[in-house]
């Protein structure tokens, strides 16, 4: 039935200048046991800055992001195929490492998930999974990564403390700086604002705008301003396939594609 | 109008049950209390500190017995932890759910099974083959090994208890690992976790409280345990002097003794049931202060 109601709609793909690329998504089609979640879905994903993704509830958005580290490995029954490029090779591929994948591409959850340890483990956890630090170095990279995620002052006078001790807000920016911390070529953000007060959203959004200066960034968003004011290129998705994919203010402002506009009209979703 | 009568009644009713629990409770601990009094006014701290426990001499002193509950239980924790803590990780988190059904209901019989069959399975099963293929090699090493080679003992009385509370504890900390929500799980391995370092640095710590809680629970039960012990642990008075010695424990020797009891003899088996009380007692209080502070 979803076939019916996209297969009627061209689809729209305007891709960064493929020497900025950092990753790229090709074809991929995405399956919850029987269930095909993704339909030869494309985005391409430009090097230091943030991709929006953003369409209705259910439209694969959410799915999209987790495939790009692999997560989805962890449940039974879910499988990709098509192609997804990353540095030379195809992160699809049965042979990569999927621990080292996740290294160099991070992600932050919807909800805030900080580990049931002080703020100080927090940062570090990634850290020293993936090799041992002195601990003067430790120290720096712990204060580095919660400075860019805009919490150093917030929590530089207990860091000993347990994490979970935290508010909302502070919590999801403990996440960004543990994510961060092990430095990772992309961090992949999944609502990362949608359990948090508007306060603690603009910090969020101010930390994702300073990290664009050397991450890569990819964000599904519900919130359509959100992906406005805070994306440089952004894909619209519906019903599992990729409708739109281009600048964000060529996209918000003139978007090429009928169903685009009414999404962002507010016409549905 | 209809309510103002109503209410007050549900509610009186309901008090009256907890209450009667409450009267209940304390009616116990206060008959054991009276009717040990003889043997505690007469032997005093000898009572807990000694082991000599003769009933023909008419002298009562319950380390013994004290000191076989608390070590067979502990053994059994030591053998039922890292096991049942293995089922729980295997079920919850690397296991098809197509097998990890049928394996749950399997371990949830085995806590099904009366104790008195385990007790049975012990003494006619296990112990001899203990005796002759583990037992009696080891025996000529003496020290912790020393002992009458019978199988019945406070180390096959341990195992047997491990095999009871094991179904239980793999239930309860199964039940915690489910608890735990995936998107933290999903957050410890796309950190680029191995499975290991998932299960070990995040999810274990994150129901760690709930894991100490649900294994006190186990070592309650295992020590208020009576049939299956009583039928395997050996039945000797006195300080176990080795791992294969036999020995008693509090709730066995209550069992064994108490059809022939004399009156100072009656007086000091309520004794031991009035320390039994209490030692689970305290065990249950911190369990349940430790799953009530557990903060996820």
């Amino acid at each position: 039935m979803s076939d019916m109601t996209t297969n009627d709609i061209q689809s729209v793909i305007v891709p960064p200048p493929a020497d900025s690329l950092v990753l790229e998504v090709k074809k991929v089609n995405f399956f919850y046991g029987a269930n095909q979640a993704l339909h030869g879905v494309d985005l391409p994903v430009k090097r230091h800055a943030i991709t929006a993704l953003i369409g209705p509830s259910g439209c694969g958005k959410s799915t999209l992001l987790r495939i790009l580290n692999r997560i989805y490995d962890l449940y039974p029954g879910q499988r990709a195929d098509g192609q997804i490029l990353f540095d030379g090779m195809d992160i699809l591929s049965s042979k990569v490492d999927v621990t080292a994948l996740r290294a160099r591409v991070g992600m932050v959850f919807q909800k805030p998930t900080p580990f049931p340890m002080s703020i100080y483990d927090n940062v570090a956890f990634g850290v020293r999974l993936h090799g041992a630090k002195s601990s003067s170095e430790m120290d720096e990279i712990v204060e580095e990564s919660l400075r860019r995620a805009a919490l150093w002052d917030e929590v530089k006078d207990k860091l000993t403390k347990s994490g979970l001790g935290l508010s909302g807000g502070q919590q999801q920016r403990l996440c960004v700086a543990r994510g961060i911390a092990v430095n990772p070529e992309i961090l992949l953000l999944d609502e990362p604002a949608s359990a948090l007060d508007p306060i603690s959203t603009a910090k969020l959004e101010d930390t994702l705008e300073e990290l664009k200066r050397d991450y890569t960034i990819v964000i599904v968003t519900h919130n359509l301003q959100q992906a406005a004011r805070l994306s440089d290129y952004t894909g619209f998705m519906y019903l599992g396939k990729m409708i739109e994919f281009g600048p964000t203010a060529d996209l918000f402002v003139t978007p090429k594609v009928a169903k685009t506009g009414e999404y962002i009209g507010g016409r549905f979703g | 109008m209809r309510r103002s009568l109503e209410d007050p009644i549900f509610r009186y009713v309901a008090f009256s049950a907890a209450t009667l629990l409450l009267v209940v409770l304390s009616g116990l601990i206060v008959s054991l209390a009276i009717g040990s009094w003889p043997a505690l006014s007469k032997f005093g701290p000898a009572f807990l500190f000694s082991s000599n426990w003769d009933p023909a001499n008419e002298v009562f002193g319950a380390a013994g017995p004290i000191v076989g509950t608390l070590l067979s239980s502990f053994l059994a924790l030591a053998f039922a932890l890292p096991i049942a803590l293995g089922i729980a990780i295997f079920l919850t988190q690397f296991c098809p759910p197509a097998i990890a059904q049928p394996i749950a209901i399997m371990s949830e019989l085995l806590a099904g099974i009366p104790s008195i069959v385990y007790g049975m399975w012990g003494l006619f099963v296990f112990a001899p083959w203990f005796s002759e293929h583990i037992q009696t090699p080891l025996s000529g090493l003496g020290g912790i090994f020393a002992g009458v080679p019978n199988g019945a003992n406070i180390f096959t009385a341990s195992v047997i208890l491990a095999i009871m509370i094991l179904p239980y504890m793999a239930a309860v900390f199964r039940e915690l690992f489910r608890s735990i929500p995936p998107q933290v799980r999903e957050a410890a391995f796309g950190m680029g976790a191995t499975p290991l370092e998932a299960v070990t640095r995040v999810l274990i710590p994150y129901v760690k409280k709930g894991m100490v809680g649900a294994t006190m629970l186990g070592f309650g039960r295992a020590l208020g345990e009576t049939m299956a012990v009583t039928f395997i642990i050996g039945n000797s008075h006195g300080f176990p002097t080795s791992l294969f010695s036999s020995g008693s424990t509090l709730a066995s020797t209550i069992a064994n003794e108490f059809a022939e009891a004399g009156v100072m003899h009656t007086s000091a088996l309520l004794g031991l049931g009035l320390v039994l009380f209490l030692i689970t007692f305290g065990v249950l209080a911190i369990a349940r202060w430790l799953l009530s502070s557990q903060r996820y």
